[in-house]
């Protein structure tokens, strides 16, 4: 089967999908950077990946406006990008430098930006569904239009802490928005032996009376044009509101799993028509922009993403005197 | 107190007192009021607390003069609205959440350690929330409406952990909490609710967050303790033969351990007294701190006085056994002097 293209969705003009295309790029070119100096033994720890998923990353971080909070998960880097988390700044989380953005207190995609209104992740699935339910009460109690989106994994349909947030959302009609990544596994469990019912978005509306619509994942156009919608539901005061993207994840759950669980072929197969960078790609040549000017993007991240490892790999190792520091808000956590 | 319908603790209904005194629980609701009152930012969370006025009924009122945004009625959700309490902290606001029995904060624990306790060290964002926690035993409440879990939480780095033992502290403490810009475990004991009576604290009347407080001046022994401790701890002083210190501690986590030194400097002789049970929390914390930092400085070994490592019991009988009593505590003061 041949690439679909995007939706030519018209909410979504042509500054928007080059904006996507950068992103996706960036997140798809940093990750496959990014495999390449774990397996090297430059990167300590673990790192994950959101290869396959990379549109809604992209899609749902350009639907925010300026003043609107997330909480992105592993999956999301290209949401950081679209929030102004730089290459290098991502980077230097990985290698855990002292000026990375947890100052080398965390590593890989466990950080945040809270300067940004990027809550820094936790491992701990669902955890985050009630913490952005809060920020968008404080919204709501302030009358502010801002609005509170989180991303979660279908694999987080399983917690508790899931369930209490999107309750709670529902009940206080806050301006929060859920954006659900199905990729079909969590770790190595298929969603099959997960749950009964695989519908999320059924289950969202039909358990918390939450608006909620399944769109495709693997559409950044169609992604940001459904997102930017729900963000405005939001804001406008129509309540919480909730995405189920379908996609698969392409790579394991980390850098070490080899994913030997999936069937074989199925990855390949749908990565033919689905992947989300070329079937953006090849709905930007059908717009009638040119090869040239796709190459051009693909060069200018490529070379973004070399300049910020540069820089990331010079930056300073975390100093152990200043372990101490911050663990309470005074003193001050430290400067870099 | 019972036409209220809210919960009483036995052991003795409201204390009377002379007029411009309060007992504990109204100490409670005045610094939650004083503190509204001042900052828009400050609102409540928790089950039962609108209309009802919280199971203890310690919010009562409170939601004629503030509303339904400010005084948030909850599903049964501990997980849920701790982690909207941290969100909406993130934000800037300034929520204070009550859970309906301290025990319950087995269901809130993540949210506590993983989110409140970690987000500042890693990420600069502080989290200024307080967690109302209705602690301990003494009112028949069995083993899971009797607990003292402040143990779980200390020793956890960006926590803070506050268990007041006066009405001065019950109103201090809580507004010092409010105001800290870390989150603020405030462990407020069930059986002094009604039972302590002390002049109404001024509304400018803080407590600081740290530092422990000799309440009982002595030269042969010191008493640390804190919470339900300290009135069981200086009704024991007076019963003993000695010249008895008693330092509270006030905040439990982070511990004052200049302070603990400093009495047992003075006196040589210490106790710890605890209603958590013997191997858990702040008493282990003490002791380890005077075996390292301390031992030059003893008389005698450190006692301890706590309750066996049981969860509570609910007879009468076992309970009062399980218990610290203020006999119970003399006599343990009394083995101590003697060594």
């Amino acid at each position: 089967m041949p690439i679909e293209p995007c939706v030519d969705a018209a909410s979504v003009g042509r500054e928007d999908r080059i904006a996507l295309f950068r992103l996706v790029l960036l997140q798809r070119l940093f990750e496959e950077r990014e495999l390449v100096l774990y397996r090297q033994g430059r990167i300590p720890g673990s790192v994950y990946t959101g290869r396959g998923q990379e549109a809604v990353a992209a899609g749902a971080g350009l639907a925010l406006g300026p003043d609107d909070v997330v909480a992105p998960l592993n999956r999301e880097l290209a949401c950081h990008f679209a929030r102004g988390t730089t290459v290098a700044d991502a980077f230097r989380n990985f290698f855990g430098k002292g000026t990375s953005p947890t100052r080398g207190r965390d590593g890989n995609m466990h950080f945040g930006a809270p300067e940004r209104g990027l809550f820094p992740l936790v491992s701990m699935l669902g955890d985050l569904v009630p913490v952005v339910v809060g920020a968008a009460l404080a919204f709501k109690r302030r009358g502010e239009p801002r609005v509170a989106l989180t991303f979660l994994g279908e694999g987080a349909f399983s917690v508790g802490d899931t369930h209490e947030g999107l309750n709670l959302a529902g009940v206080w009609q806050v301006p929060a928005v859920f954006v659900v990544q199905s990729n079909r596994y969590s770790y190595s469990t298929p969603v099959s032996r997960q749950m009964v019912n695989t519908n999320i978005a059924q289950r969202i509306y039909g358990g918390w009376s939450i608006p909620a619509e399944r769109i495709d994942g693997t559409d950044a156009i169609a992604v940001l044009d459904a997102v930017r919608a729900a963000v405005e539901r939001a804001r406008r005061g129509n309540g919480p509101q909730a995405l189920e993207a379908l996609s698969v994840r392409m790579h394991g759950h980390a850098g070490h799993d080899d994913a030997r669980y999936v069937p074989a072929g199925m990855r390949e197969e749908f990565a033919a028509r689905f992947d989300p960078v070329e079937r953006l790609a090849s709905r930007l040549l059908l717009d009638g922009l040119s090869a040239d000017l796709i190459d051009g993007v693909r060069a200018s991240v490529t070379e973004e993403i070399a300049a910020g490892l540069e820089e990331a790999e010079a930056a300073p190792a975390p100093d152990p005197s200043t372990l101490e520091v911050g663990v309470y808000a005074a003193p001050p956590w430290p400067d870099r | 107190m019972t036409s209220t319908g809210h919960l009483e603790a036995p052991g003795g209904g409201a204390a009377e007192g002379p007029a411009g005194s309060i007992t504990y629980l109204e100490a409670i609701r005045a610094a939650l009021v004083d503190a509204m009152r001042e900052d828009d930012r400050v609102f409540l969370l928790g089950e039962d607390i609108g209309v009802f006025g919280g199971a203890f009924g310690v919010t009562a009122g409170l939601l004629d003069e503030f509303g339904e945004d400010r005084v948030r009625d909850t599903p049964i959700s501990e997980e849920g609205f701790v982690g909207a309490a941290i969100g909406a902290a993130w934000m800037g606001e300034r929520p204070v959440v009550e859970l309906q029995f301290a025990d319950f904060i087995t269901c809130p624990f993540d949210m506590i350690v993983t989110v409140a306790a970690k987000t500042h060290w890693r990420s600069g964002q502080a989290i200024p929330i307080v967690i109302r926690c209705p602690t301990g035993g003494g009112v028949r409440g069995g083993p899971f409406h009797s607990g003292s879990p402040e143990g779980w939480f200390v020793g956890t780095a960006g926590l803070k952990v506050v268990c007041p033992g006066t009405v001065e502290d019950a109103y201090g403490l809580l507004r010092a909490a409010i105001e800290d810009p870390d989150p603020v475990l405030y462990f407020e004991h069930k059986r002094l609710y009604r039972t302590l009576r002390a002049p109404a604290p001024l509304p400018s009347h803080r407590t600081p967050i740290g530092p422990a407080h000799v309440v009982r001046e002595g030269s042969d022994a010191t008493v640390v303790t804190y919470g339900s401790g300290v009135t069981t701890a200086l009704a024991a002083a007076e019963a003993v033969d000695g010249d008895v210190e008693v330092l509270d501690l006030r905040t439990v986590w982070p511990l004052d351990e200049a302070a603990v030194l400093f009495s047992l400097e003075k006196t040589s002789r210490v106790l710890v007294l605890q209603e958590a049970s013997r191997s858990i929390g702040a008493a282990g914390l003490v002791l380890s701190l005077i075996a390292r930092k301390g031992f030059e400085l003893l008389d005698a070994p450190p006692a301890l006085h706590a309750p066996p490592d049981t969860p509570v019991p609910f007879a009468p009988e076992l309970e009062d056994a399980y218990m610290p009593s203020v006999a119970s505590t003399a006599a343990a003061l009394a083995d101590l002097l003697a060594y």
